[in-house]
């Protein structure tokens, strides 16, 4: 089998700043990836959605970047660039052609050094706007789109960080203020909270010499502080919890999610493994058996989220045809998946293949090296990792799948939404 | 260490070449274009098949009939069971989809260029035996009816197909949506669907074969003998049409969805080809004005007014005129506002012309972002797909970015004022008409209707 050798190297600024650089001159192409530990987890009672709501405003403009200057900058230097904020992490990254590489440091050590005195209410209320906007676009203008906020409160309890959505909600949003902005920068948006990843064409020691040059100047913060919360919480659900919601839907949908151990457990493999038998490609379980042999599933979904905060969830949903019961449904993609425990080594081996191709494919993108190695630098302290992931992958064994199935997949451990179309109550 | 200096901007550093891959082109025996693009940057190969017809070859009766062949394509051979099928491939770790558009049928496989040899007979196999197995053809019209549900209940969904036949003379095939309707699937069957096959799925009638990867030119073309050579024929012609505008008075469509939280609105009329000689100064217009984050709709829609997550315009160029489209979705109680200022946007740029500072930075923007977009082999194949479907010519993407760096302002200003028509444009808004149908009308844009979202 091939296997790939992505460079890894990694430095440390006296600041506290992690940089990973991964130099391959093949594309004049650069990605770089900032990756800062916060995400929705970091906020408290009457905050959610504010991690989200700040990645916004940090496209704001900072002391030497006027407002929409960033976005202007990049474009015309025949760039793209975005940013998005989850559960554990918030990221930034800009792709661009690499002789702009010192480009994008600029403007990134600007807003990690210098942001808070560009800001102000008017730009407050604009961005607060465009992310009310967002979450209508998105969730409260959408078919199913309370499904996440639904699934996680039944997964996780109330004083749980993943209990709330990473949108968070219109209130909280209502409510937030400068000084929210000026207390979640100065606690969470240091160099020593933060880290830099760059992939594609450059050479290592000047740009290195370029990262400390632009970013070594800013001041490290005090240590984060502990999450809000609790994020201790039993390995299993403990039953069946359940939300069967009315809806103006166009078709029955049954969503079903499981409480696994968090991303950094050495078990976590074991759960990719057995998400991939149940859902990934045409040869899977639940799409060879409920989409196409029993016909009782339009499409199926499985996801297994990576999220490092005392536990994580797989969640697994089907969308039926119209007039269907979603009890049926449900009743239907249950079975397949606690059939998971007699699932044979060949259903392993597609896996695998499978995996690899697709793990090749994705690291052809410079992007998608930088933001993995941001990722495993962040959670892991190991980005070498991206070189060794598929490995963890190839070592679970049939009897893991079997055992994680029996443990963990079945009514003990189980959350469910389900959507039956109707007239909203 | 004395601070940085941060007040502007680093330079730049030294620019490197990079030309778009070289290509081989060849035609095989019995007809088939081959273009094979040698891309050894990581172990993969990437291949397209692309067959002319689709959608705009068939008449309303049979609309969507291509994309569900292509969706049912899988579901067997004379071989073998469609979970036969996917259990080989997905075995050896490859990737097969089949798409329709109005254009023609694509078929792709991607997988580890070490695998291609064992890989490539099922692709042939895809496309020379199709058996259509009937269990499988009532599932994917079963899967097909449903999305067709589906659209009709998402509002941006809604939205966008519903407006098509607002631009659109009733009998331009692009008046409907690309996927054809419950009454024009309902009645597919496995005999339909063998027959389509039978007829579409041949090499000829500018039809093309793209491969990109870690291969070589002649590894490829021994296979394509091997396995397609006793291939033959050629599809039906698609008899040409002119894409007629369903009018050319401004007028406001209010689909009403009760209880919506937000108003998806699409501002458009009939564009123009993909043949047009105003290509680049259009791409570079179009972007400046609803194309990029810092374009002139998303500064004021978004950044100024805070009145959407976003906003963006865009041509659709196909063999005949495409629409031309402003989406964005908007909180209702400035739904009114939002679509005034589309038009006066529309209006602004077509009477006042773009400055040079806007075309100057938006052809950086384009020249340079096309590195970007040919970092894999996948968007190399498709970029080569493109190629065959639009006839151009071979060293178009080499010559790309000199052609963006060609455009001037003038030109800009005149290819906008040609094809963008404030006046005509059709206003198409899903939401609550309660709430928004009033202040609509109190633009005196012109008339307004309210329809109902479930078609009647």
């Amino acid at each position: 089998m091939s296997r790939l050798s992505i460079p890894v190297e990694r430095h440390r600024l006296d600041n506290g700043l992690r940089v990973v650089l991964s130099p391959d001159p093949t594309v004049p192409v650069v990605a770089v990836n900032l990756w800062y530990g916060v995400g929705s987890r970091n906020e408290r009672a009457g905050k959610t959605g504010f991690a989200h709501l700040f990645e916004h405003m940090m496209f704001q403009g900072s002391t030497h970047v006027p407002k929409n200057k960033h976005f202007e900058l990049v474009e015309r230097a025949g760039g793209t660039l975005n940013a998005t904020t989850w559960f554990d992490r918030t990221n930034y990254f800009e792709t661009l052609p690499s002789h702009h590489l010192e480009l994008a440091l600029w403007l990134e050590s600007d807003r990690m050094g210098w942001m808070l005195p560009a800001m102000d209410q008017e730009k407050l209320d604009n961005q607060r706007d465009v992310v009310k906007n967002e979450k209508r676009q998105r969730y409260d203008n959408q078919p199913y789109g309370d499904w996440d906020e639904r699934l996680q409160s039944l997964v996780f309890p109330p004083d749980h960080p993943y209990h709330h959505t990473v949108i968070g909600a219109m209130a909280d949003l209502e409510a937030a203020t400068l000084d929210d902005v000026a207390a979640f920068f100065e606690t969470y948006y240091r160099p020593n909270n933060a880290v830099l990843a760059i992939a594609g064409d450059f050479e290592s020691g000047r740009a290195l010499e370029a990262v400390d040059r632009y970013f070594g100047e800013i001041e490290a913060g005090a240590p984060v502080p502990r999450l809000p919360g609790n994020p201790d919480v039993a390995p299993l659900i403990g039953g069946t919890v359940r939300d069967d919601v009315v809806a103006n839907v166009p078709l029955p949908r049954v969503i079903m999610a499981f409480r696994i151990p968090p991303y950094s457990s050495p078990d976590f493999a074991t759960v990719e493994v057995a998400r991939a038998l149940l859902g990934q490609g045409k040869a899977s379980r639940l799409y060879r058996r409920l989409v196409r042999e029993r016909r009782v599933a339009k499409s199926v979904v499985a996801y297994a989220f990576p999220l490092l905060t005392g536990a994580s969830m797989l969640l697994v949903w089907a969308t039926g045809y119209p007039g269907a019961s979603p009890r049926d449904l449900e009743k239907a993609l249950a079975e397949e998946i606690e059939g998971l425990v007699e699932a044979a080594p060949e259903e392993v081996e597609r896996a695998i293949a499978l995996s690899e191709a697709d793990l090749v494919s994705s690291l052809e993108h410079q992007s998608e090296r930088a933001d993995r190695l941001a990722m495993f630098e962040l959670y892991f302290d190991d980005p070498d990792r991206i070189n060794h992931d598929l490995e963890r992958l190839e070592a679970v064994s049939i009897d893991q799948v079997r055992a994680f199935a029996a443990e963990r997949l079945g009514p003990n451990n189980r959350a469910v939404v389900t959507y039956r179309p109707g007239e909203e109550r | 260490m004395s601070p940085l200096d941060r007040s502007s901007p680093p330079a730049s550093g030294a620019i490197r070449d990079f030309d778009f891959p070289d290509t081989e082109r060849s035609r095989l025996e019995n007809g088939i274009d081959l273009r094979v693009a040698c891309v050894p940057r990581l172990p993969l190969v990437t291949l397209d098949l692309f067959m002319r017809g689709g959608e705009q070859a068939l008449d309303a009766e049979r609309a969507g009939l291509a994309v569900l062949a292509a969706e049912a394509i899988d579901g067997g051979t004379r071989r073998r069971s469609g979970a036969d099928l996917s259990e080989e491939l997905e075995r050896l770790g490859a990737r097969v989809s089949a798409y329709a558009g109005w254009e023609g049928t694509t078929v792709s496989l991607t997988c580890l260029a070490d695998r291609l040899e064992e890989v490539f007979p099922f692709l042939a196999e895809l496309v020379l035996e199709p058996d259509f197995p009937a269990g499988e053809v009532d599932r994917a019209r079963e899967q097909r009816l449903a999305s067709i549900r589906q659209r009709s209940m998402d509002p941006g969904a809604l939205a966008s197909d519903r407006a098509l036949g607002r631009y659109f003379a009733p009998d331009v095939p692009y008046a409907r949506p690309v996927g054809g309707t419950e009454a024009s699937i309902s009645s597919v069957d496995r005999r339909t669907l063998l027959g389509y096959a039978d007829a579409a799925y041949r090499p000829g009638g500018r039809g093309g074969f793209v491969v990109a990867g870690d291969v070589e030119p002649k590894e490829v073309s021994e296979l394509v003998l091997r396995h397609l050579g006793s291939w033959m024929g050629a599809p039906g012609g698609v008899s040409a049409f002119k894409a007629e505008p369903a009018t050319r008075e401004r007028r406001v469509t209010v689909v009403h969805r009760p209880g919506s939280v937000q108003s998806e609105i699409r501002v458009g009329h009939v564009g123009t080809d993909r043949a047009t000689p105003d290509y680049f100064p259009l791409l570079v217009g179009n972007m400046l004005f609803g194309g990029t984050f810092t374009s002139r709709l998303n500064l004021n829609l978004r950044e100024r007014h805070g009145f959407t997550y976003g906003v963006r315009s865009r041509f659709s160029y196909r063999s005949a005129a495409g629409p031309f489209e402003v989406s964005t979705a908007v909180a209702n109680d400035v739904t009114a506002p939002a679509v005034r200022e589309i038009l006066a946007e529309m209006e602004r740029l077509v009477d006042g012309g773009p400055t040079d500072e806007e075309v100057a930075s938006t052809r950086d923007f384009a020249a340079g972002v096309f590195g970007l977009q040919i970092e894999t082999v996948d968007q190399i194949a498709t970029r080569l797909t493109h190629l065959v479907v639009f006839g151009l010519d071979d060293r178009y993407f080499n010559d790309y970015r000199d052609n963006v760096r060609g455009v001037t302002t003038a030109a800009t200003a005149e290819a906008v004022a040609r094809h963008m028509r404030p006046a005509e444009a059709q206003v198409v808004v899903v939401g609550d008409a309660d709430e928004i149908a009033r202040p609509l009308e109190a633009l005196a844009i012109g008339p307004v209707e309210v329809v109902r979202g479930d078609g009647a």
